[in-house]
């Protein structure tokens, strides 16, 4: 009997798809490369049919690619090769909120804004926080253990998790951790499968850790006039000690990618080189008023506005958070996502810039990003007379040149959004042969057979 | 030109708002605040007719001490001066006019310009009865506002029969199924709807510059208004919720509903 017959036969009506229209959904994430070629998409509802499904997968060599909200920016989701889909969605269970412990026990599939609403009467939230909040899953965001806005403040997902149910590639169930805040009694698997973008075991379920739903939240937006100004005034603000929760920046390229696809405003009448969006919490407004006094005394910062109400703040959040989704919808940007320490940060601009002006002549550069964790968004976008596989080759040839420069500056290739498929090739920039084994041998241990997320983060 | 606008304090529509179970009132806690936005298109339409025939915009606001940030926010978006009228207790339209009228009796202001609306209760009725009460002219929802002050400008306006002082302003208002265009002989009351302009939002610079400006404290009493509510809330209740959609498996059983069920097509 065919494989999928048999799932057919062997699990609940409904429990998987093969409907073309659905597949080429379900086997693909935020990103556009490569053409999604799932052979079925199945949806179990608890762990024990995940269990027996990966079993059964196993025995066979079926290749499988978990999914959660599809929201990754690497192809870590993208089911390229026929795989079999393996969706967490229909598991999205949350339990009662335990205020003493400040943990929740969620199952995979819940959506991370359900999570924050889940929690929010209770006066406690998980500090997981990023644009696409409303579609992505806790799952996904363990396997990625993604990054956000708030990294400054909270630090990644990985940071918030106490516990965790894993199901491995033979189909045992692993209860890792538990609700315990304290537990150390040897090697923590826990933090083995979280960013493991799913090539290790398929996450079920996880005790998340909670945190205090921040008091006053202020929000301003301010204008300096380059990469140079936004990193003098992030030290400024440092060195006064302002509790920041936020520290992003972007370029007028970006605002106008924004204005001209979101419709939205600017704050300012003048144009600008660069924003900086920050946020605090908790901060004392006299406190933080007179930093901003001292900012414009100092000439540090052009222009700025502080929001007076959280409506306001939302809308300069806006500004930041539709980035993405512009440059997408106006363009066609090569995206990339590096870090670097905040302390070469300065001396890697000016180095990029001129990689930019050698490799990139005329183009439209899009430079955003979380720079207070030193994560930069390099997005390039394509002239409009140029052909797109010209383009993306060109941009390929370039990434290389970039890449070198991250590693000399001690960086990161992908900051947040993972290796998937879409970094794969550069992964040596970042790790050295001797770390790319001991991932190899981690991966043969906990998957022999290679059925999971084949192909993703590393090659066999 | 002296404009007086107003600045109410309202709930933020981010702040989730629930009605107490026994109907007496919303829960206050943990709510935030902000400027009525109707109001922030008045203090932004003052400010703009002030830029450009000169002049100063007065700021007015009746509630307890926490409105001070209302009219800080109006004076950091450039208003000259704020009027605050010091009443923390259970206020109605009638009373904000009546102490309104009286601070235009003191201030004199050539206009005042008011948000059409309030978004916490949508009474729509304190500009009407502030006009009422000074026996001013009033356009209600403004949606475009013109000073005919000088020469050059009447002249651009013939038909208009304006006082002998030769002040007026021309306002579009929008009305049911159009445009309605009113010359109103100042001293006169404007109300303001939504697409009269997009407010600025306060520069930094410009709410540090507003910790310096005055702010007149007012009361009730001092100003001989009596502010006894005439009208009381005997009951709050919520919308009824809405109700969750369906799922029909084909187009033709949608069709077949629209046309038994809904009764659209």
């Amino acid at each position: 009997m065919d494989f999928i017959e048999r799932l057919r036969a062997e699990f609940p009506e409904g429990f998987l798809t093969t409907e073309p229209s659905e597949l080429a959904e379900w086997g693909r994430d935020w990103t556009r490369v490569h053409a999604p070629t799932p052979s079925a998409a199945c949806f179990p509802r608890d762990t024990q049919e995940v269990a027996r499904l990966l079993a059964l997968c196993n025995a066979h060599g079926v290749k499988v690619v978990p999914s959660g909200g599809r929201t990754g920016l690497a192809g870590g989701a993208v089911a390229a090769r026929g795989e079999l889909v393996l969706s967490l969605s229909r598991m999205n269970r949350m339990e009662p909120v335990d205020v003493a412990s400040r943990t929740v026990r969620v199952q995979a599939g819940a959506v991370t804004e359900a999570v924050h609403q889940h929690c929010a009467p209770h006066g406690l939230t998980w500090p997981v926080d990023f644009a696409s909040k409303g579609s992505s899953q806790v799952g996904g965001n363990l396997s990625t253990n993604a990054g956000g806005v708030k990294v400054i403040k909270y630090g990644l997902t990985r940071q918030w998790v106490l516990g965790l149910e894993v199901v491995t590639a033979a189909g045992e169930v692993l209860q890792l951790g538990g609700a315990l805040e304290k537990n150390n009694t040897g090697l923590d698997l826990r933090q083995l499968f979280i960013g493991s973008e799913g090539t290790l075991g398929v996450i079920t379920a996880a005790t998340l850790k909670l945190a205090p739903l921040p008091g006053r939240a202020d929000v301003a937006l301010l204008a300096v006039p380059d990469v140079a100004a936004v990193l003098r005034l992030f030290r400024d603000a440092r060195t006064a000690a302002l509790p920041l929760s936020a520290w992003e920046f972007f370029t007028e390229a970006c605002l106008r990618r924004v204005e001209r696809h979101r419709k939205l405003r600017s704050p300012f009448d003048a144009r600008h080189g660069c924003y900086v969006l920050l946020e605090t919490e908790g901060a004392e407004p006299a406190a933080l008023e007179a930093w901003f006094a001292r900012a414009f005394e100092q000439g540090l910062a052009q222009d700025g506005t502080l929001a007076e109400s959280p409506s306001r703040g939302k809308e300069l959040w806006a500004l930041r958070e539709s980035i993405s989704e512009s440059l997408s919808a106006t363009g066609l940007p090569h995206k990339n996502d590096i870090a670097l320490p905040i302390a070469e940060l300065e001396r890697f601009c000016g180095a990029l810039d001129a990689v930019f002006a050698a490799r990139y002549p005329g183009f439209e550069v899009c430079l955003f990003g979380h720079i207070g964790d030193g994560n930069l968004h390099v997005n390039v976008m394509k002239p409009d007379g140029m052909d797109k596989a010209d383009f993306l080759r060109h941009a390929a040839a370039s990434d290389e040149v970039m890449f070198s420069l991250v590693r000399a500056h001690g960086g990161s290739i992908s900051a947040e959004h993972g290796v998937g498929l879409l970094k794969k090739k550069h992964l040596h920039y970042s790790r050295a042969p001797e770390e790319l084994a001991l991932m190899r041998a981690v991966k043969q241990a906990l998957d022999p057979r290679g059925i999971l997320n084949p192909g993703k983060v590393l090659d066999p | 030109m002296k404009i007086l606008v107003t600045a109410k304090r309202v709930e933020d529509y981010e702040s989730k708002i629930k009605v107490k179970p026994d109907g007496s009132g919303i829960f206050l806690e943990g709510l935030k605040y902000k400027i009525n936005p109707f109001d922030e298109i008045a203090v932004e339409e003052g400010l703009r007719l002030a830029a450009k025939h000169g002049g100063e915009v007065v700021v007015a606001s009746v509630g307890g001490k926490e409105v001070q940030e209302q009219l800080r926010h109006a004076l950091a978006m450039g208003a000259h001066k704020a009027v605050w009228v010091n009443h923390a207790g259970p206020l109605d339209q009638l009373g904000v006019a009546g102490l309104l009228a009286k601070v235009c009796e003191q201030e004199k202001p050539d206009m005042a310009i008011l948000g059409k609306q309030a978004v916490d209760d949508d009474q729509n009725q304190v500009g009407q009865y502030l006009a009422e009460l000074l026996g001013w002219g009033m356009a209600t929802f403004a949606s475009k506002v013109e000073s005919l002050e000088s020469d050059a400008e009447k002249a651009k306006a013939p038909g208009l029969a304006v006082s002998a002082d030769g002040k007026a302003v021309r306002v579009v208002r929008e009305v049911d199924g159009g445009l309605d265009t009113l010359d109103v002989q100042l001293p006169a009351v404007v109300t303001t709807d939504l697409r009269l302009n997009q407010p600025r939002y306060a520069s930094l610079p410009g709410i540090m510059k507003a910790k310096s400006k005055p702010i007149a404290e007012l009361t009730p009493a001092g100003l001989g208004v009596d502010v006894t509510p005439k009208l009381t809330i005997t009951k709050m209740a919520a919308p009824p919720a809405r109700k969750a959609g369906i799922k029909v498996p084909d187009v033709a059983t949608l069709v077949e509903k629209l046309k038994s069920e809904a009764k659209v097509v």
